[in-house]
């Protein structure tokens, strides 16, 4: 395989063509606004069309570019800093929505529709897309769906996996591929947008994305339920999780969530909502109610701010994701808490209780070899134990250099997906470095 | 392959003696799956009882170069589990073993050849179940579930069975051993567990699945509405999803099936009637209760005959079991039928009905359906008579011409059966050169030499299955759709 080499100007006029000159830039200042992990590309593009992505990836793959997409830049800290990169590819102009029939309850978008004008959208005809990244208005389908993020309402709904039924994608090599399907159910092939979504574009890149809505329930509700212990809060998340109450979110909270979220504060507090007609959301709420004071919570309504400023509490330099068993859910957090305590860090705590997975932001100062060493190794040991994992979401680069952001994956497993990378991507164009085992 | 004494001798080795069946009797009980249209003996079929024979198995057969076939009841409906090119059939019955059930963490881990409905019977009592529910669930495995990403009725509300699988063990079409996701989520990585459901046997082996367990609802109700026509039952279905409720299942029965299910199971649906909805919500009673008047409403709205609602447990059973056994009354109407399963977006219901009709016109062949209305899922059933000359023919040109409108209309070639031998050649109606591209290369990343279930799922050996075709196509009374 040869790769051509052409000169720097001359690539750069090749690009600009593609896009238009005002839509790419080598500006400095703009470049370095445009930095994953501190490495600057060499360009800043933002193509306006699938076409446009095609073509720019053809040229960045005959000339051995390094690409890296972007939605709205809100989730560029995850991963490692990048092996390499030239052309940050920003899809922020596609926004359009491309098929929307309300009946089918299924919308084809652009990667670049943020959430938010996206719910516009659909709640005129009483629907939603039902993915809520904590932060997450402002993001973009594309980068949710890249980035598997997820938030409370995964509990009832889901995460990407079970929202996108079709994705049309350009190929390392530029090539522009479909997989999946336009409606609800299909098992025509091999279920391609699975194998994209959270693959954090290194395999293809999505441009549209074909996905499951669901209808906004006539009512709603939601409870605070705090605990004197994190044992007693557990509790009630097991009994909720054994029984035959409907919650569309099951939250966990520490004392410092609590405080960031307006609340008052207790050392662990379970919040609850409930999503149906009027008369289910008060049946279950008051069932709620009686089963956490039989368990000593403190009971308290909610707004549906909360949501908003819950998800807001999780800002911080260093944020770390862990997913357990469901179960062990509160003894992760207390063993986190701790680990964090003895080097002078506090922690802010969110969780998908129902889904064995919460999130942690640590503020204070410690050295990145003492995080690595002392506080993710240690975790990651015992986690493993239990097939769990923890991920560091956001760090400081000195900290993403000590610490293997992803964690280790299984070997066979990694030697499966490291075939597919070279099958796939075999020039590392596509975000080289920056997934799994350096990916 | 030539299934000489040495290789027999080498499979006696890795699987016991019972554990292989080389005999022609034998072999011809497996020469096919539900869809008997195609028949494929494989040289020999071995019963493995463990994950490790199944590895040893599958080096074996690499380093032989023989195609390996799974299969778990044989139930599918694409000939996919047999053998156009013969080799050696892996049935996985043996292995039907439930190895874990963990309630708190709302999940079990099971051998492919549980039965589904089994791990429902296990984990009712704790108040769980396994919500994949297609219509051969007392029949059919986990593992061919998994293999065909099945569906079934309460996938409307409940998602298909990928959306259950929370890990797998899988030895692949290299011989590995790969456990991917378990009972936690979120893994780092690709979700391997995600894209190899569905794989038709093509990727791998399936040696245990980890499924999520949902709790029982509440409560549950069931509905029967009846509609003189089609199109009203059809604009009825329209208005449910419309108004924003989600219905656990909903089904379509047209009279034709009416009629043969009063006669043939005695379900006691209206006489006359010209189409049935089939509805079932289920939830907190206050959620269920409030839904149900307002689909009785919409049923009313669209000029329903006659609307019931199951008063107890043994009505409702009544109600479904005309459903669920709605394909075996079918001999009643017609020695031979053609199954379709195709999908159109749901707004489309009526249109696609309409359609229906018009093709069965076409052809002067009667077209019967029973199906998931509320997820556009379609299974038309071409009636003909074998016995009356080119009507073969004609079944077979309906049938393609059913396939085709349902793709004009934006949908999809296979909604919850799979693709197998049967529509691998149709695969290039709905996909692009490079879209197949994409999987072909998928595949080999999991079976670089291409032993995995040959000739299925891609239109990779566009001549595998004509020359296995009998003289009629047939699809046996009692076939579950």
């Amino acid at each position: 395989m040869t790769v051509a080499v052409s000169a720097p100007a001359a690539l750069g006029d090749a690009l600009a063509a593609i896009v238009g000159g005002g839509h790419l830039t080598a500006a400095p200042s703009q470049l370095a606004a445009a930095a994953v992990d501190g490495v600057i590309p060499r360009w800043l593009a933002w193509p306006g069309s699938m076409d446009d992505v095609s073509r720019l990836i053809t040229v960045a793959s005959a000339e051995g570019l390094a690409v890296a997409p972007r939605g709205s830049g809100s989730a560029l800290d995850l991963g490692a800093p990048p092996a390499r990169l030239d052309l940050v590819l920003d899809l922020s102009r596609l926004t359009d929505i491309l098929d929307y029939v309300p009946a089918d309850m299924v919308a084809t978008v652009q990667a670049g529709v943020t959430l938010e004008a996206l719910s516009r959208e659909l709640g005129k005809h009483g629907q939603m897309l039902a993915l809520d990244p904590y932060g997450g208005a402002t993001r973009t389908v594309g980068g949710v769906l890249a980035t598997n993020a997820s938030g409370s309402r995964r509990f009832r709904y889901g995460t990407g996996r079970d929202l996108l039924l079709g994705a049309r994608f350009v190929q390392a090599d530029g090539t522009v591929t479909w997989g999946g399907s336009k409606v609800v159910k299909s098992v025509t092939g091999y279920d391609i947008p699975k194998l994209l979504t959270g693959s954090l574009g290194t395999l293809g890149i999505v441009v549209e994305a074909t996905l499951r809505l669901h209808p906004v329930q006539p009512a709603s509700g939601s409870w605070l339920f705090s605990f004197t212990s994190r044992e007693a809060a557990g509790a009630l998340v097991a009994s909720v999780l054994a029984s035959s109450l409907e919650p569309d979110r099951l939250a966990w909270l520490n004392a410092a969530a609590l405080g960031r979220a307006g609340q008052d504060p207790a050392p662990a507090a379970v919040a609850v909502s409930v999503a149906s007609v009027a008369e289910a959301v008060t049946s279950q709420g008051a069932l709620l109610d009686s089963m956490a004071s039989r368990m000593g919570a403190h009971v308290s309504t909610l707004d549906e701010g909360f949501w908003t400023r819950m998800g807001g509490a999780l800002t911080a330099a260093t944020v770390v994701k862990i997913a357990s068993e469901i179960r062990r859910l509160p003894f992760w957090v207390a063993e986190i808490e701790r680990a964090t305590a003895r080097h002078g860090l506090s922690v802010t705590v969110v969780g998908e209780a129902g889904n064995g997975i919460f999130r942690a932001a640590a503020e204070g100062s410690v050295s990145p070899e003492s995080w690595a060493r002392e506080i993710i190794a240690p975790l990651r040991e015992t986690l493993a134990a239990e097939g769990g994992s923890l991920v560091v979401e956001r760090a400081p680069l000195g900290l993403k250099r000590a610490a293997d952001v992803w964690g280790p994956v299984p070997e066979t497993a990694f030697a499966v997906m490291k075939r597919l990378k070279a099958e796939f991507d075999p020039r590392g164009t596509l975000n080289p470095g920056r997934f799994v085992g350096g990916l | 392959m030539e299934l000489n004494p040495a290789l027999l001798s080498e499979l006696e080795r890795i699987l016991g003696p019972k554990g292989v069946v080389a005999t022609q009797e034998g072999r011809m009980a497996y020469e096919c799956d539900m869809l008997t249209f195609y028949k494929g003996a494989p040289d020999v079929v071995v019963l493995p009882e463990t994950t490790e024979q199944v590895v040893e198995l599958v080096r074996f057969c690499r380093r032989e170069h023989v195609a390996l076939v799974p299969r778990g009841s044989g139930t599918g409906l694409i000939g996919g589990a047999m053998a156009p090119v013969g080799g050696v059939m892996v049935s996985l019955t043996r292995m039907n073993r439930i190895l874990e059930l963990d309630f708190p963490n709302r999940c079990a881990t099971v051998q492919p050849g549980l039965i589904n409905l089994w791990l429902s019977q296990a984990t009712r009592e704790h108040g769980y179940y396994f919500a994949p529910d297609p219509s051969s669930q007392m029949v059919s495995s986990i593992g061919g579930n998994a293999s065909t990403n099945a569906g079934g009725p309460h996938c409307l509300k409940y998602g298909i069975t990928v959306n259950h699988v929370l890990g797998l063990e899988v030895v692949t079409g290299s011989g590995e051993i790969l456990a991917v996701g378990g009972k936690t989520h979120d893994h780092p990585g690709y979700d391997l567990t995600g894209a190899l459901v569905g794989g038709e046997g093509t990727l791998g082996l399936l040696t245990a699945i980890t499924v999520r367990l949902l709790h029982v609802p509440a409560g549950v109700k069931t509905l029967l509405a009846s509609f003189s026509a089609i199109d009203d039952a059809s604009e009825a279905v329209s208005a449910i999803v419309a108004a924003g409720i989600v219905p656990a299942a909903l089904e379509m029965i047209d009279e034709t099936f009416v009629r043969a299910i009063n006669e043939g199971v005695g379900a006691g649906y209206p006489k006359g009637a010209g189409a049935v909805l089939l509805i079932e919500l289920d939830g907190p009673d206050a959620e269920i209760e409030a839904q149900a008047r307002r689909i009785v409403q919409i049923c009313r709205d669209h000029a329903a005959l006659e609307i019931r609602v199951a008063q107890d447990e043994a009505e409702r059973a009544l109600l479904w079991k005309g459903r669920k056994e709605a394909a075996g009354v079918v001999g009643r109407m017609s020695p031979s039928w053609i199954l379709q399963d195709a999908v159109v977006p749901r707004s489309r219901l009526p249109e696609i009905m309409r359609e229906v009709q018009a093709i069965g016109a076409r052809h002067r062949l009667v077209i019967a359906n029973v199906f998931h209305a509320g997820d556009g899922n379609l299974h038309p059933m071409i009636l003909y008579n074998d016995l009356e000359p080119g009507e073969v023919e004609r079944a077979m040109a309906a049938s393609d011409e059913l396939l085709r409108a349902c793709l004009v209309m934006g949908g999809s070639v296979t909604g919850e059966h799979g693709v197998g031998l049967d529509k691998a050649s149709s695969m290039p109606l709905q996909f692009a050169a490079a879209d197949l591209n994409f999987m072909a290369r998928f595949r080999r990343v999991f079976d670089p030499d291409g032993i995995m279930n040959p000739g299925k799922l891609l239109p990779s050996h566009p001549a595998c299955g004509e020359g296995f075709r009998p003289r009629v196509p047939r699809v046996p009374a009692g076939t579950w759709v």
